[in-house]
């Protein structure tokens, strides 16, 4: 009997130290408050992104898996084949599996992100935005769980196309440009910095600007039509990014007039590089901006996690590591060769490697460089 | 001429007429739309949708539809590249890179077909699973590799090269066409498809064979739309899955502004052709024009409709439009 009883009390106090545990934890869940003991089994990295064909988005999948591979924690990846509903739907069904998530979004439309921030901090996971959300929606204000907002400055993307292709063309003459989806804030800031840097050449005149909707045969259909409309007036082409000049190129390639224009991008895709390296079209192409996906993803889990594990306390942290703006690196005919190390195999885990010792916000080659949103020109 | 205009050539000869205007409006507007160069531009641009607009054609006589369009482009235009010269892969399979991608669409049309026709289910819903078991073919292709581009100079150049003055892309598409329409007009297929569209059960009961009719129209169409799939990456120089992208939203709409009606029984590949220009022209004129991109799709859709309710009106059939 005594034993029995020994074994009720012990059996009664286990279970009210369960109880505890239980509410501390869910408590914690709920207010995305990190563990004091961080156990890896009890949580799962998410990396979501819009699709898996364009080679960004494939290269965001490749610095989560590195950034699985480091930590040790197993990951899913999120495609959501470019629609807001099935992203929305298949990050929910990952939340429902009962693991906490440390998640990378790269959002299909800014309207999403309140969503899934909501939803995972139901989940008591963490995560980080990458590229869009709502201007006035900001990590500071919803809570711990939103960890952070991350993006490259699109400003500084137009301006490096522009510097490029003005100074290529000698600093006169018609230039015709390609931005992304229309009422997408990363192609609308890219412009803004375009047509900016382009003020400061009155010799260029900006003929026309068609949206090519991040679309390679869109890209391609546009420029053969502006082709028709200016013919060789257009000495140079800006493209929002290097899916949309692949197209480009090719439409002025089978116009014939691929030797006497100069392009310009965002992205340096592996085709784009190869055909830096090799000089295609007379070195048609002079401008480029660097910044790889699997650093993006890689850097948003890193914040994640450090959250996640208690080793940063995101209210505590300045504003401009909620709202990040990280570097952007001119890439010219000149200097693209330092940016080939970043694309050997084993770049993606050096790359983990680097954020373990010095943090996400001091990382080459895209250390933090500003915070807040992003000022548009007037 | 007879052969290949529609006998019943009113409706067709409105939306060309449609197309004069247009076209001289827009030649008001930027004379360098109706030079040789843009017209040979346009050609190039119909040329994926003509070919696929011949398979669409027959499966909406049918009464049925192809939503698959997309998925089978994707997935036979990476089948292609792959298996052709390319930047990824050193291996170049030259007749057999085409057979084999013809091949896939041609797999997943005739299966589209057999659900449809043999289980009954309707196409709508077959052909979008078809849709996405062509992109997913096609996303399994691209991996996370590099985008495999075309090395061979002869394949890159050959769409735009000209031949008796208009580019190979065109002529290919507009062989097919001939083709279509020939097949459409002067076969047992081509009528059954008709028949079918009008009434299955009296098909059956005259003892069509409508469930092998209604097989080979998705087949033709699937393989039809590898074709277009191939020139597409050919045009583009480079592969990938989302290359048939907005397709589906060109050939349809064309179909039926031609004069296909969905409801299935009507219309011709001829006439489908023509809703195709239109909608080419539009959109190539109104860049020309240099009407400011975000008034673009308003534009578009607002010239369309005027266009069609005044030119295409007296040809329909009132009650049907009600629908």
């Amino acid at each position: 009997m005594k034993l029995k009883s020994k074994t009720t009390k012990l059996h009664t106090a286990g279970k009210r130290i369960g109880a505890a545990v239980m509410a501390m934890a869910f408590a914690a869940g709920m207010t995305g408050t990190a563990h004091a003991e961080f156990k890896k089994d009890e949580w799962v990295l998410v990396a979501s992104v819009i699709n898996t064909t364009n080679p960004y988005m494939a290269s965001n999948i490749e610095g989560a898996k590195a950034m699985s591979k480091k930590l040790g924690i197993p990951l899913e990846i999120v495609n959501s084949n470019g629609s807001s509903q099935t992203e929305i739907s298949s990050i929910l069904a990952v939340l429902a599996s009962g693991k906490k998530p440390i998640m990378f979004v790269n959002t299909v439309a800014s309207s999403d992100a309140p969503t899934i921030v909501d939803a995972v901090g139901k989940a008591g996971g963490f995560v980080t935005i990458w590229w869009n959300k709502p201007a006035d929606y900001h990590p500071a204000d919803v809570g711990n769980h939103f960890v952070a907002f991350q993006k490259h400055p699109g400003i500084s993307s137009g301006e490096c196309g522009a510097q490029a292709i003005a100074e290529a063309i000698g600093k006169k003459g018609g230039v015709i440009g390609l931005p992304g989806v229309q009422d997408s804030t990363t192609s609308q800031t890219r412009v803004a910095g375009f047509l900016q840097e382009m003020k400061k050449y009155p010799d260029i005149k900006v003929l026309d600007m068609r949206p090519s909707n991040w679309d390679p045969q869109l890209g391609a259909k546009n420029a053969r039509d502006l082709i028709v409309k200016f013919g060789s007036d257009i000495k140079g082409v800006w493209s929002a990014d290097d899916g949309m000049q692949i197209g480009a190129m090719q439409a002025f390639e089978n116009a014939n007039l691929l030797d006497q224009t100069k392009f310009a991008s965002d992205g340096l895709y592996p085709k784009t590089l190869e055909d830096l390296k090799s000089g295609r079209g007379k070195n048609a192409i002079v401008g480029e901006t660097f910044h790889r996906g699997y650093m993006a993803s890689a850097v948003g889990l890193w914040t994640a996690y450090l959250a996640a594990t208690g080793k940063i306390d995101p209210s505590k942290e300045p504003m401009e590591h909620r709202e990040s703006l990280f570097k952007l690196s001119c890439v010219t005919p000149a200097n693209y060769k330092e940016y080939l190390k970043y694309d050997e195999a084993g770049a993606a885990d050096a790359f983990v490697e680097q954020l373990e010792k010095v943090g996400p916000w001091a990382a080459e080659p895209m250390p933090l460089v500003g915070g807040g949103a992003e000022v548009m020109p007037k | 001429m007879q052969m290949i205009l529609p006998k019943d050539w009113k409706g067709p000869a409105a939306l060309i007429a449609s197309m004069v205007v247009l076209g001289i409006i827009f030649a008001v507007l930027n004379p360098r739309f109706g030079s040789i160069e843009n017209f040979r531009n346009i050609l190039f641009q119909v040329a994926v949708p003509l070919i696929i607009i011949v398979g669409t054609t027959f499966v909406i006589q049918l009464g049925s539809i192809d939503l698959s369009v997309q998925g089978v482009m994707g997935a036979a235009g990476m089948a292609w590249i792959l298996l052709s010269a390319n930047t990824r892969l050193e291996t170049d399979y030259g007749i057999w890179a085409w057979v084999i991608a013809i091949g896939i669409g041609l797999a997943l049309g005739l299966l589209a077909g057999a659900l449809h026709s043999l289980i009954k289910v309707p196409s709508f819903v077959v052909t979008l699973g078809t849709w996405y078991m062509g992109l997913g073919i096609g996303i399994i292709l691209y991996g996370d590799e590099m985008l495999p581009s075309l090395k061979s100079s002869v394949l890159l150049a050959w769409p735009t090269q000209l031949t008796l003055g208009l580019p190979n892309a065109f002529w290919l598409a507009a062989v097919i066409l001939v083709c279509g329409n020939l097949i459409s007009r002067y076969t047992h297929f081509g009528r059954g498809v008709l028949a079918i569209g009008n009434s299955e059960t009296i098909a059956n009961n005259t003892g069509m064979p409508v469930n092998t009719i209604k097989m080979i129209a998705f087949t033709l169409a699937g393989g039809l739309s590898a074709i277009a799939g191939i020139l597409a990456t050919m045009q583009l120089g480079a592969g990938s899955p989302d290359l048939g992208s907005g397709q589906l939203f060109t050939v349809i709409p064309a179909a039926v502004i031609g004069g296909t009606a969905l409801s299935g029984g009507e219309g011709g590949i001829m006439r489908s052709a023509i809703g195709v220009f239109l909608l080419i022209i539009l959109n190539n004129g109104l860049v020309l024009a240099g009407v400011n991109p975000a008034y673009q799709s308003g534009v578009f859709g607002a010239i369309l409709i005027a266009a069609i309710v005044v030119v295409a009106r007296p040809d329909r059939g009132i009650l049907k439009i009600a629908k």
